[in-house]
């Protein structure tokens, strides 16, 4: 009945679902079983974001994400995107415009953010970036910083 | 939690026999999957079972002409970017921009909206006011219901046992606007939603309203009101004064029934004028 | 001082850095609290019996705390579990650990607890708490102050304006929830923690679990956001009986729902607020407040002497009479929410103000300059108000209203408003440095919560007073074993206590190295010269590495100590009639601009542009101040607009999640324009004003006021939602 393999890969490592309950989320997949500790758990509820992961390179929320939902898929957490050029470029942005405080929310803005440029490149202009980010909450920065780095990454675009 | 097991079937077969197992009340079936993990709390008979209709082959999205069929299963942000929508249908590309956020619209999808069926939906009102049609498969073969007849109050619709929602259909692709207010313009869930479409085709307008019990409702009688393309300031006071009167709004905790009423006139006027100013309703005959 | 990039955003950005929520250790037990089911009522039992036939549950309940608690004591009027009496809904009565976090959730609901409900008392309005009568909320604190002759005042006056404000309670919603990881190592209780204050929850600890302070270790995380919440300990005490009672580490967290119902913060109020006008000056204010405490002991409250100034303002005015009660309810107990209750106090002042400057026809900027604060004059208590930036603040403040009402649309309003706020010293800080031949290492006993304040702010102190480049300058926290004390992270107060602990111990440093050199202190500076550290003065120049001794180099490097125990100032006794006020430390004043649009058939309010004029000493770190006023503003509009803590009738808060209580999102934060004023001192290094707390207090009544200026709807409550403002424009 499975259409694939009981399995995915986070950051390209594979991962034997066999292993893992049915019931669990990928938020605590990624970070207990896995100790890719990266990821945060913020609400649990879906209504922060700190928990953003992409798969197939899209923005979900893990923590509202059964493991056993995606198998065949590829998930990529804020470490998977350590060598990614588009991550890179918004890791800079962040960084030279003070764009985080404690830090607890800013892995979930970079993973976000990152998916964001890749699915809209230079067609969406920095105000609809920063529009599409409305699902990630910020409660230290009140986002001043965190807009100006989205401008910032968006003009340097190639 | 005791142990379910997942069930990923990926034909229309499979999808159906999956929903045959067990006894009523053990299985759940996701679509999106936004909301499984809050499926799988408080329940009063234990969960068996999930089946996940992630790889059914309904991710689709087809223009017909002027008629558009969504496939139940197509994540919402997929529909969002599809790059005729906007200017085609614009009140349904709003409404799915008002959605939860972006990464909730990578997996949330029509059919678990629908089969939601909350009386705050932002995706039903527009849905009604497109005339749309629910394309349901079971055991029994294939039937089609307009969304009017298949949605009835929260988490309650038309879908038999060992029925899905395949697609659904928009038969025509109208000017139309979906405007709505929350407490909180982002990530909330509406106080109120109007949707406005105007029918080239029969000539007349359809509105629609959220946020009212126990389901989004038509509004037939502020409908009549409206003569034409574009009305006048008069017809649209007296069509927002009766769609204020006729929803079936209430209070809960995040409005009162007096404030969706004062909302809804001014939503409503707001919305068909938006339709009005529209780059595409000069071809609104 | 140079911008750089925060030493920590780096890890940050890549998610290398270890939060509460993320620490692991072998043997680790899942640990879980179990929740009142009422708001009020008596306990008939608690049966821990259906949890621990689990396999793997350990649990607790009142009747273990004799056997686990060394001296069988703790603290009676704050038990950990009570044995008696329910005070809040979900207080914890119990708790479990378990091997896998659902196993926890699982045993938690499996403890059956049998309470007799009592009737919540919620009330805080509509009876006299002079005689309150039975089934009133209990008063835990009152106080009363009078200066001036108000009947004169009142009897005449050419008007008095009379108006009652109402407030919602607002959470601090940090994104990381309350977590710590709790372990007995022989005689020591030690306890991994989010914490602002490391030192101030070893005492609480001691205290609450009866032991001697030198057997608890609290060892502080990096912070995800506090905001005053994680000021005291919440799940330190339930984690260590759990880690005691199994034998193993326990990791306790809260989840997002119980950082709602359990969370100490701000609670509702009630003001009424009377001025009387002769002249056009405000010759009288009174004002009563009352304020819900939630589940407060009496004795234990700060903030209802300290906050109720604020609705008095930072005026002159000749006759005063401050009146507060604060109630027992059934809710929390009341906790610090950063600046506690001073935005909703100034939120009731000075929209007070823009209505009295209407009904007298002026202008609202220049009538709150004829009566504001200047250095020289004297506090509603009767304190000598110090260096004060306020007037200049807004002066500012109104030019740039003045042009910004220029290109103002329909609907749209522009509007002032001020606060003010005090450095908080806590007891106070202390710092140990230590200068190798290539870094300066500052040892503290303070976590970075988040702005800055300790990551760079200490450091701009060092970075000031040797000239030392901030790459060489580490800062070294301490667990409460080892570090220097320290009284935490809150009030604004790390730049005035930890800052200058730590400016004093690098002049003592400058000082040593200008005897090495034979050289005046103050010439000397630290620059680097291939990878190391060099002494300069003039022409000398000589290597940290020569300039050490022998033992000094085998102990790491010089070292130098240093301590700072503020002083506030003092308050004229004669004018308090009941209860404890605080003086002040400092005067730090802050005036704020905003443009809002009201739609003016549904009410809904948008803020365009904001401005925020901040009063600040002297900006020792320019991104760390930035930051707490954009964060501050930020958090002024959802405490303005949108958030508020809904309970309902049985006590329960009934909105405890983020898609019901609701924090501002990235789309509705206008642009903010941040402008500091410097020159008026305040009590840390250099002048510095502490900055945490000031800028969030101004900015609900700033918004008040501007809705007032664009529709004429004067707000009287908080939060501004949709519906209440198309209430106050009469639409329904």
């Amino acid at each position: 009945m499975t259409a694939s393999p009981a399995r995915l890969t986070v950051n390209a490592v594979p991962v034997d679902l066999t292993t893992v309950p049915v019931g669990e989320r990928l938020l605590d997949t990624v970070r207990w079983r896995l100790g890719l500790k990266g990821t945060k758990e913020g609400c649990r509820t879906g209504d922060c974001g700190a928990c953003t992961v992409l798969i197939d390179g899209r923005s979900v929320l893990s923590c509202l994400t059964l493991t056993h939902e995606f198998t065949g898929a590829a998930v990529t957490t804020v470490e998977g995107l350590e060598g990614d050029p588009t991550g890179a470029r918004v890791r800079a942005a962040f960084e030279k415009e003070g764009a985080l405080q404690c830090g607890y929310c800013t892995p979930g803005f970079v993973v976000a953010l990152t998916s964001l440029l890749k699915e809209r490149g230079a067609e969406a202009s920095a105000e609809e970036l920063a529009e599409d980010l409305g699902g990630n909450l910020c409660r230290c920065t009140g986002y001043a910083a965190i807009v100006r780095a989205v401008r910032r990454v968006h003009g340097e675009m190639p | 939690m005791p142990a379910f097991s997942f069930v990923q079937p990926s034909t229309t077969d499979e999808a159906l026999a999956a929903l045959r197992l067990g006894e009523p009340g053990e299985t759940m079936i996701v679509a999106g999957g936004t909301d499984v993990l809050f499926g799988l709390e408080g329940r009063r008979i234990p969960l068996k079972r999930v089946v996940s209709l992630r790889h059914l082959p309904w991710k689709t999205l087809s223009w017909a002409g002027e008629s558009l069929r969504v496939g139940s299963t197509l994540p919402l942000r997929t529909l969002e970017s599809d790059p005729d929508l906007r200017r085609r249908i614009p009140g349904l590309w709003q409404a799915v921009r008002a959605v939860g956020s972006v990464a909730l619209r990578h997996r949330a999808t029509l059919g678990g909206n629908l089969g939601r069926s909350s009386p705050a939906s932002d995706l039903i009102p527009i849905l009604l006011a497109l005339d749309s049609e629910v394309d349901i498969v079971g055991m029994e073969g294939e039937r089609s219901l307009p969304v009017d007849q298949f949605v009835r109050a929260s988490r309650t619709t038309a879908l038999g046992p060992g029925e899905l929602i395949r697609s659904v259909a928009i038969p025509e692709a109208r000017p139309s606007a979906f405007l709505w207010q929350r407490v909180r313009p982002a990530n909330d869930i509406s106080q109120v939603g109007v949707a406005v479409a105007y029918s080239p085709s029969q000539k007349g307008w359809r509105i629609a309203v959220g946020g009212v019990v126990p389901r989004p409702v038509l509004l037939p009688q502020a409908e009549r009101l409206l003569s034409g393309p574009f009305p006048g300031a008069a017809e649209l006071r007296a069509a927002a004064q009766e769609a204020s009167m006729r929803a079936p709004f209430a209070t809960d905790r995040r409005a009162t029934e007096e404030y969706r009423r004062q909302l809804v006139a001014t939503l409503l006027q707001r919305a068909v004028r938006a339709v009005g100013a529209h780059p595409s309703s000069p071809g609104v005959p | 001082m140079t911008f750089t990039v925060r030493p920590d955003a780096d890890a940050k950005l890549r998610g290398q850095v270890a939060f509460a929520t993320d620490l692991s250790v072998p043997g680790m037990l899942w640990g879980a609290l179990v929740p009142a089911p009422v708001a009020r009522g008596r306990i008939r039992s608690i049966d821990l019996g259906p949890a621990r036939a689990i396999d793997g549950v350990v649990a607790i309940g009142p009747t273990d705390l004799a056997r686990l608690l060394p001296s069988a004591t703790g603290d009676a009027e704050r038990p950990v579990f009570p044995t008696d009496r329910i005070q809040y809904h979900s207080q914890p009565l119990a708790a479990v650990a378990a091997p896998t976090r659902e196993l926890a959730r699982r045993a938690a609901r499996a403890v059956r607890v049998d309470v007799e409900p009592l009737p919540p008392l919620e009330e805080i309005e509509g009876f006299d708490p002079a005689h309150p009568g039975p089934d009133r909320p209990e008063v835990i604190a009152h106080v009363l102050a009078r200066h001036g002759d108000l009947d004169a005042a009142f009897g005449s006056a050419d008007f008095v304006l009379s108006e009652t404000y109402r407030t919602a309670g607002v959470c601090q919603v940090a994104l990381e929830p309350h977590a710590c990881i709790a372990e007995i190592q022989g005689d020591v209780w030690h306890v991994t923690t989010s914490t602002q204050t490391p030192f101030g929850a070893r005492e609480d600890l001691a205290s609450m679990l009866g032991l001697p302070e030198e057997r608890i270790v609290v060892e502080g995380t990096w912070v995800g956001g506090a905001f005053g919440g994680k000021g005291a300990p919440l799940v330190e005490p339930y984690a260590l009986l759990l880690a005691r009672a199994s034998g193993r580490p326990v990791r306790l967290a809260l989840s997002y729902r119980e950082e709602f119902q359990l969370g100490r913060t701000s609670l509702p109020s009630v003001v009424r607020i009377e001025s009387a006008v002769k002249g056009g000056r405000i010759t009288g204010r009174r004002v009563h407040w009352r304020l819900d405490a939630g589940a407060s002991l009496p004795g234990r409250d700060f903030t209802t002497g300290y906050a109720i100034g604020f609705i008095l303002g930072p005026y002159r005015i000749p006759a005063i009479e401050m009146e507060g009660y604060a109630f027992r309810t059934n809710k929390p107990p009341l906790g610090p929410h950063r600046a506690p209750m001073a935005p909703q106090c100034v939120f009731a002042e000075e929209s007070h103000m823009d209505h009295l400057a209407a009904r007298l026809g002026v202008d609202p900027v220049a009538f709150r300059r004829s009566h504001v604060w200047k250095e020289g004059d004297f506090t509603h208590l009767g304190q000598k108000v110090g260096p004060f930036g306020l007037d200049r603040c807004l002066e500012r403040a109104g030019a740039l209203a003045t042009t910004w009402r220029k290109d103002a649309a329909p609907n749209t309003g522009v509007a002032v408003g001020v606060g003010f706020w005090s450095t908080v010293t806590g007891a106070g800080g202390e710092a140990r440095l230590v200068l190798s031949p290539t870094e300066l290492k500052i040892i503290e006993g303070e976590r970075e919560i988040g702005s800055g304040s300790v990551i760079r702010g200490i450091v701009a102190v060092a970075e000031t007073v040797l000239g030392i480049s901030r790459d060489r300058v580490r800062v070294d926290y301490h667990d409460t074993r080892s570090a220097p004390f320290d009284s935490g992270v809150f009030g604004s107060r790390t730049l005035a206590a930890l800052g200058q602990a730590v400016q004093k111990a690098a002049l003592v440093l400058r000082d040593e190295l200008g005897k090495r050199l034979s050289v005046p202190a103050d010439s000397v500076q630290l620059t680097e010269e291939n990878g190391e550290l060099v002494a300069v003065s003039g022409r000398h120049r000589e290597s940290i590495r020569s300039l050490l001794t022998e033992t000094e180099l085998a102990a790491g490097g010089l070292t130098s100590e240093g301590r700072h125990y503020g002083t506030s100032g003092e308050i004229d006794t004669a004018r308090v009639v009941e209860g404890t006020f605080y003086p002040y430390t400092d005067f730090t004043g802050a005036a704020h601009v905003a443009m809002v649009k009201v739609d003016p058939e549904t009410g809904a309010v948008r803020v365009t542009r904001y401005a925020a004029f901040q009063d600040a000493g002297k900006v020792v770190d320019l991104p760390t101040a930035q930051g707490s006023i954009e964060g501050g503003v930020a958090m002024g509009l959802g405490t303005a607009l949108t958030e508020e803590t809904t309970w309902a009738a049985d006590g329960h808060l009934s909105n405890a999640g983020l898609l019901d209580y609701r924090i501002p999102t990235l789309g509705e934060i206008p642009p903010i324009e941040v402008h500091f004023v410097e020159g008026f001192s305040g009590a840390g290094p250099y002048g510095a004003k502490g900055l945490g707390e000031p800028p969030i207090i101004p900015v609900p009544a700033t918004v008040s006021n501007a809705i007032f200026a664009a529709s004429g709807a004067a707000m009287t409550e908080l939060p501004m939602t949709p519906e209440r403002v198309a209430r106050a424009l009469k639409l329904l």
